[in-house]
């Protein structure tokens, strides 16, 4: 036994001894993929801690003792893992080539500015606070977005309207999942706001055009949101206001958090400090309520739900010089949307997605169109969505999922008449999303989407097609899609066989990035086809148009230290022939020229940033009745300074203020005209304009517990 | 006789095991004096050796993310920055998986690399990861209240956002001389994290 005991331990030392005296050399370059080389590479024996780093020209020496054959590791942060076996007396200098590692692919260009662009028009990622400081935003979301390029000032309706779009073909996504109802209701010609906060989210992603198939129901842009996956802080805060009172908090737990938020807005007292053009006999009043309750039950899995509802009241007088009677309209609404998902990601590279919206809106008005009638509306959507994603290899990864759109709608208009409509149906559809990263600087998505609406019985199919090309920084994109919509439910419920309207996006576009600075550039052209078109009372889907126009944007955080600054114009020429226009013509919402400049200073000595922003639209085309032609006239030009102030007046609170249209400008939209009695041809005409030519909002946010602080304590 | 060949290959696998401590404890010694990026570079790739080498150990893993934070503030390149940043958070996120790391020392590291992340960006970042980097720090201390890099840190981190305010941290300096006093005690356990006291050394000298 003694032997075989000395034999083993004479075998180790002379194993070890070997190993000591016979040394072999091994060498050679690492490099990029553009055969580059790589500096400060991680070259080592695998299963051993022998190693190295290669230098400036991505040249190394390795000296071994190791025997026989070896498997030479390469790593570098960014870069695969890349191994390499080199047989005993192999002497012929290594030539390593890196590639990009999946998260490397995934990110094709993430830069500073939180800016994506990845085979869509994303004008990226936009925290809370970028949009709070945005001049003239008061803290909404859709508001801050219209300083964006591509978006259209439509000053009377708040709404997005994008590259010559209706404001319906912008959709808007809380985690991944329909909102059927983002905009608050407000009265005619005011402004809407967002529904949520836009503290709710960690991520805000807009999309201008050419996004992926992935998304339904569409035809201009998309707005993706995201909520926090994770609030770690327990907090709570309260929000006084000149239009209310705010307040909530998050309870953090070691796997979750539960956050709430409560929210009552009276525009009263506002209006008796500063009165607008109408007469109000119930002023605006909201009140919402939202709570999110997030579970981590570990790092690679997410479950989240949100339940948001509001109610909003108001009541006025309607302009009396368009009718023969005063008339007080009043509205209700009450609003309500549950969003639940769950996201895992497995070991073996597979992400699973699975979620469920449910989306429901009831709305009446009393006296809606004359004294004595009533409108109701009442509509609710469910949306059930999964999708599985995976990078099988670096140079594909695929996305493939399944949708329902589940739509109810049921309207009701009592005059002397009683009217009801109600139409139910859903919208079923399958995509797929295939990323080809052909190299590090080339690479293609191909989406594709087939939908079936039941309502109409048809099967929709639209492809799409994004290429992006990294030439020395300079990032060229292409892309050519197709995206379908149904009409909306005011129009199906006069025509169930109206078909989904289309719009093909083809966009070029040129970005670059370079020391705190980003440039971009990008042209498009729209058609759009099956557009619902009114025919003495019917209505068909014979209508069609196209948008064109170019977007050009510039940011720059270089100048001057804490300043930040943004250039944005949008040319855009649409056309159309639907609804009421019989012949190809631009639509009313419609403006050639859009401009924005947009500041933000960051004063540390005062605790202060100011944002200051300048918003300038060409004049809008009108239809005057009074003279030939459709859409015969045109407004004037729209100008808008705005200005907002965010002071850190202590640890726990800040003040932010805002104010629109400092320079006082009365901005017309449209013209209405009445037809004055008793002279045939003779019209009177009263322009459309906004309730009130300013908005002041002064709001406190004030952080009641003990561990947060310079946050802004709701969610 | 086969178990005492098995205590053989038990010793050698040992002394491998020793030999990993002693190139863990050389790595250790170096960071504390390491400053520029070529050292944290080549620290970095020889502690990325050490955690394929020994995937079971914590403390490998603890220092990678330690350099990937340092490195973040040396490198010029923004884009690299970010990826150090991030490179920091997924070997953090894999200490959840090792139950003999130390939970302070973590939340502690966690904390500093959101530091690491407000000043990249501090526009964009700081008020979005303030809250996170003291509830980090506090977490750290109510495992441990006598862990010195988290009430250094802390301090540091309270000290600066009061000069933001234009004010002054009252406890800054009674914290910083209670971290002072606990960098002097020796923790037992070999290479478990020690840093932070040529800082407050430079910090004191300087001031």
């Amino acid at each position: 036994m003694m032997k075989r005991i000395s034999i083993f331990i004479v075998f180790v030392f002379i194993a070890a001894f070997t190993a000591f005296a016979q040394q072999r050399v091994i060498e050679g370059q690492v490099l990029d993929e553009h055969s580059k080389p790589i500096e400060n590479a991680n070259v080592f024996i695998k299963g051993t801690t022998e190693g190295t780093g290669s230098d400036a020209g991505g040249c190394f020496r390795l000296i071994t003792g190791q025997k026989g054959d070896i498997v030479v590791c390469v790593m570098m942060l960014g870069y695969s893992e890349f191994t390499v076996k080199v047989k005993e007396g192999e002497k012929v200098p290594l030539i390593i080539k890196m590639k990009p590692d999946n998260v490397s692919l995934d990110d094709v260009v993430v830069v500073a500015g939180n800016f994506k662009l990845k085979g869509n028009s994303q004008w990226g990622g936009m925290s809370a606070v970028d949009i709070a400081t945005t001049g003239g935003s008061s803290g909404d979301l859709y508001r801050s977005l219209q300083t964006l390029p591509g978006t259209q000032i439509v000053g009377e309706t708040g709404r997005l309207y994008v590259r010559g779009g209706e404001s319906t073909e912008s959709q808007t996504y809380i985690d991944e999942m329909h909102v059927l109802s983002p905009y608050t209701t407000t009265g005619a010609n005011e402004p809407v706001r967002g529904r949520y906060s836009p503290f709710m989210f960690e991520g805000v992603n807009f999309s201008t055009g050419g996004y992926s198939s992935e998304y339904a129901q569409g035809l201009s842009s998309v707005l993706p949101l995201s909520t926090k996956d994770v609030s770690p802080i327990s907090k709570i805060g309260v929000n006084p206001s000149v239009v209310g009172l705010g307040g909530g908090g998050t309870q953090s737990f070691s796997k979750g958090s539960v956050s709430l938020s409560l929210n009552y807005e009276d525009l009263g007292p506002y209006e008796s400090l500063f009165p607008d053009r109408m007469d109000w006999i119930k002023p605006y009043k909201l009140f919402s309520g939202g709570t999110q309750m997030r579970f981590n039950p570990n790092d690679n899995t997410v479950f989240k739900t949100y339940v948001g509802y509001d109610r909003t009241s108001f009541a006025y007088h309607t302009n009396p010089l368009l009718e023969n009677s005063l008339r007080s309209l009043g509205l209700n609404e009450d609003n309500l949307y549950i969003n639940s998902t769950f996201r895992k990601d497995m070991h073996s590279g597979y992400k699973f997605f699975t979620g469920g919206a449910f989306s429901f809106k009831k709305q009446n008005i009393d006296n809606a169109l004359s004294q004595g009638d009533f409108f109701g509306e009442k509509e609710w959507e469910m949306h059930l969505k999964s999708k599985v994603t995976k990078r099988f290899t670096d140079f594909l990864k695929l996305n493939i999922g399944a949708e329902s759109l589940l739509r109810h709608y049921q309207m009701c208009y009592d005059d002397s008449l009683a009217q009801r409509y109600s139409i139910s149906h859903s919208i079923n559809g399958l995509f797929a999303v295939v990323t080809l990263n052909l190299n590090s600087n080339l690479n293609a998505e191909l989406s594709s989407r087939v939908e079936y609406t039941t309502l109409n019985s048809n099967w929709n199919y639209a492809p799409r097609l994004a290429l992006t090309y990294n030439l020395n920084g300079f990032h060229l994109s292409g892309i050519v899609g197709r995206y379908n919509q149904l009409p909306e439910n005011r129009y199906l419920i006069r025509n169930k066989n109206l078909s989904s309207e289309e719009c093909t996006h083809y966009i070029a576009g040129l970005y670059h990035e370079k020391k705190d600075k980003i440039y971009r550039v990008e042209a498009y052209y729209k058609k759009y086809d099956n557009l619902v078109l009114k025919n003495s009372n019917t209505y068909n889907s014979d209508g069609y148009g196209y948008s064109k126009g170019v977007d050009l944007f510039f940011n720059d955080r270089s100048l001057f230290k804490n300043l930040e600054y943004m250039l944005a114009y949008s040319y855009n020429l649409s056309k159309r022939k639907y609804l009421d226009f019989t012949e190809l013509t631009t639509p009313q919402f419609g403006t050639k020229h859009n401009a924005t400049i947009s500041l933000k200073y960051n004063i540390s000595s005062l605790k202060t940033i100011w944002g200051i922003t300048n918003r300038f639209a060409s004049g809008r085309s009108y239809h005057n009745p009074e003279k030939a032609g459709l859409m015969n006239e045109t407004t004037k030009p729209f100008n808008s300074l705005d200005i907002s102030l965010t002071y850190l007046a202590s640890k726990r609170v800040i003040v932010y203020a805002s104010a629109s249209n400092l320079l006082g400008r009365k901005n017309v939209f449209n013209y209405s005209y009445s037809k004055l009695s008793g002279e045939a041809g003779s019209y009177q005409a009263t322009p459309v304009t906004s309730s009130s030519d300013h908005f002041f909002y002064v709001g406190i946010f004030i952080t009641l517990s003990g561990k947060a602080a310079y946050d802004v304590s709701n969610f | 006789m086969v178990t005492i060949e098995s205590y053989l290959v038990a010793i050698l696998l040992m002394l491998s095991s020793s030999i990993c401590a002693q190139d863990l404890s050389a790595v250790v010694t170096n960071m504390k004096k390491a400053n520029t990026e070529k050292e944290y570079v080549t620290l970095r790739s020889e502690l990325e050796r050490l955690c394929i080498q020994s995937p079971g150990e914590w403390l490998p893993y603890y220092y990678i993310a330690y350099a990937d934070v340092q490195l973040s503030f040396r490198t010029p390149s923004k884009e690299v920055r970010l990826k150090y940043i991030n490179d920091a958070d997924s070997y953090l996120k894999k200490l959840a998986d090792k139950p003999d790391a130390d939970a302070s020392e973590v939340y502690t590291l966690k904390g500093y690399r959101l530091y690491a992340l407000i000043a990249f960006d501090p526009q964009t970042n700081g008020p979005k990861y303030f809250g996170e980097v003291t509830q980090n720090y506090q977490k750290a201390l109510e495992l441990n209240p006598d862990n010195p890099r988290a009430i250094m840190l802390r301090a540091m981190f309270n000290n600066d956002m009061a000069k933001f305010m234009h004010r002054s941290y009252e406890g800054f300096e009674a914290e910083i001389s209670k971290a002072a006093t606990l960098f002097t005690r020796n923790n037992e356990q070999p290479n478990h994290p020690s840093w932070g006291k040529e800082w407050l050394d430079n910090r004191l000298t300087v001031k």
